[in-house]
């Protein structure tokens, strides 16, 4: 590549210009976290919700189950998926801190649940609405910013309905906020990929 | 009249290497290789002028008992990217307005 005799500035311009956009180009497949999470929340609101209804002893199980256990694959995979990671953006950086800030959050109000009460679930989504949010404005995605805005609206609807309500909120908006925008930033990943 | 443009930035590659670590916070050799098409050889070289004059600055790790080369722009490149964009600009403008 290095061929400096025909090398004019002309070049030079065309080059930055193409090795600039070749670098921000290069968004990595973050869907997995979006559409892991949402299936794992969403699986676990519909059993607790379908447990009550049938009395079961322990409705609540599925998250005790689902949760650590989530915990503990998402680990697994950012371990290995960082390992491979060739480069780092700014956005990566950036991302890393508010990851860290919406599981410190989230826990904190999970830890805080006998307090909050009915609350809990509420701030939860609040939590997810920042992080969709935030998520989406950051990798220019807009479907994670939308279901932010949703995940918004259902914090406001579930500080109104009952707990067994709260559940189905709770399910429709992991479905909206989660899980449909990361099958599209999947789908947008491999648009990306098949035209590199 | 035009600045001069930097002869390190004014090559091909290693005008590449730094337009692609300007936009990012760090990138492994593989990924500039990947990026730039150049051979190992000819990027290794490259890197090392640029490492020389403080323009990147190379750590070399291990990753599963493989070597692993990674880069980063510094302050001083970074400014030297804006110099040589500037001059370049400039060189640009006065070809334009002298034809």
């Amino acid at each position: 590549m290095e061929n400096e005799k025909a090398f004019t500035e002309n070049d030079s311009l065309a080059i930055i210009s193409k090795m600039i956009k070749t670098a921000q180009q290069n968004f990595g497949d973050g869907s997995f976290y979006y559409i892991f999470w949402g299936w794992m929340v969403f699986i676990a609101a519909v059993a607790n919700y379908v447990l009550l209804m049938t009395s079961y002893s322990y409705p609540t199980i599925t998250w005790a189950i689902l949760m650590p256990l989530g915990g503990i694959i998402s680990g697994i995979y950012s371990y290995r998926h960082e390992r491979g990671q060739k480069v780092t953006t700014y956005t990566d950086e950036i991302m890393r801190y508010v990851v860290i800030a919406f599981l410190g959050s989230l826990f904190t109000t999970l830890l805080m649940m006998p307090k909050l009460g009915a609350a809990t679930y509420p701030i939860v989504l609040l939590i997810y609405a920042i992080w969709l949010f935030v998520s989406g404005g950051a990798i220019k995605f807009k479907p994670l910013v939308i279901g932010g805005i949703i995940n918004w609206v259902a914090a406001v609807v579930c500080f109104y309905v009952n707990y067994e309500q709260q559940l189905l909120v709770i399910s429709l908006a992991v479905l909206t906020g989660y899980i449909i925008p990361g099958y599209l930033l999947k789908a947008r990943y491999k648009k990306q990929h098949a035209i590199n | 009249m035009f600045k001069d443009l930097d002869p390190l930035l004014h090559s091909q590659l290693r005008l590449s290497v730094i337009s692609l670590l300007v936009g990012v916070k760090e990138a492994e050799f593989s990924f500039l290789k990947e990026k730039t098409g150049a051979t190992a050889g000819n990027l290794s070289v490259q890197i090392t002028k640029l490492s020389d004059a403080g323009y990147i600055e190379v750590t070399k790790s291990f990753r599963d008992n493989y070597p692993l080369t990674t880069c980063k722009i510094t302050a001083k490149g970074l400014k030297a990217f804006e110099q040589y964009v500037n001059a370049l600009k400039n060189y640009i403008h006065f070809n334009q307005s002298g034809s």
